[in-house]
């Protein structure tokens, strides 16, 4: 798949996970490489981002085995900018599944 | 095939230039992630094949930090770092508008130069006309003394004007370049 497309891609799939819980970085990449072939390292690089934008929280929890893990929390401006993109998402997935699976019409 | 210490510094020398403790911070991900893939039985050459090229990992984080110090200290040379961090990144747009970009601060960089010698034009007439009568070899030029000093002081506010004006149209172009990188960014490394 185009590496471009791929990346825009990512920032949906990290905000719909973090809608369901906290999570960790490591958890993070697991969960979305079992089901999308991504370069791990690019989710770090973004979570940083959304820090910085304030769509997600930082905390750290001790863990049994292991160093501390950095969770990761959504924010209500998150939250927002999940449902924008989602929408986005489902509009443009409609407009292309139509056009390469429906019926040519001229 | 990079081990976890080639990982880290890699990364690390990728990262140069950036706050001390943001490095720190950043790096403490990835420390985090090898831990944290180690104690799952996976090896160090594994984890850092699957984070991939820690080269393109540190373009990243320096694109989006030069963008956010340029915003936040405006200067000429935070926006250049800003500029060539994403050149480095590959964002073909950047250099497509790059003479466009240059030849509007050749525009203002002109509006400047002529704001300023209207205004030094505009002093000297003002100042001219008042102490030519103190000076006995003083070049005469025939025109009435109240007009020369108005057209001084007019000059002087135009000039002061086209200065005026050509800042809050610095602080403009700035503030597009800015934003214009932002949404290159947003594109290409979401």
């Amino acid at each position: 798949m185009n590496i471009q497309f791929k990346k825009g891609v990512l920032e949906l799939c990290v905000l719909s996970l973090l809608t369901k819980r906290d999570f960790y970085g490591y958890e993070l990449v697991e969960y979305i490489s079992k089901y999308i072939n991504i370069s791990e390292g690019t989710i770090y690089p973004l979570l940083r981002r959304f820090r910085k934008e304030g769509y997600v929280t930082n905390y750290l929890q001790e863990s049994q085995e292991g160093p501390p893990r950095k969770y990761y929390k959504i924010t209500e401006e998150g939250l927002a900018a999940f449902q924008k993109l989602q929408s986005e998402w489902e509009d443009f997935t409609d407009g292309v599944n139509k056009i390469i699976r429906g019926d040519f019409v001229e | 095939m990079l081990n976890r210490t080639e990982f880290i510094s890699t990364l690390r020398s990728g990262l140069k230039g950036l706050p001390e403790n943001e490095i720190m911070d950043i790096l403490y991900d990835y420390e985090e992630h090898f831990e944290i893939g180690l104690s799952k039985g996976k090896s160090e050459e594994e984890i850092a094949r699957e984070l991939g090229d820690p080269r393109n990992i540190s373009k990243a984080y320096r694109v989006s930090s030069t963008i956010s110090e340029a915003e936040n200290n405006p200067s000429a040379k935070n926006l250049l770092k800003a500029i060539l961090s994403a050149m480095a990144l590959g964002i073909f747009n950047v250099i497509i508008v790059l003479g466009p970009f240059l030849l509007v601060v050749g525009l203002l960089f002109g509006l400047y130069t002529i704001s300023l010698s209207f205004i030094v034009g505009g002093i000297s007439a003002f100042f001219g006309t008042i102490i030519a009568p103190f000076f006995p070899y003083s070049i005469h030029i025939d025109v009435h003394p109240i007009t020369a000093i108005s057209f001084g002081i007019g000059l002087v506010s135009l000039g002061l004007l086209i200065g005026i004006g050509s800042f809050y149209l610095t602080k403009l172009l700035y503030q597009g370049a800015i934003k214009y990188l932002r949404w290159n960014i947003d594109i290409i490394t979401k």
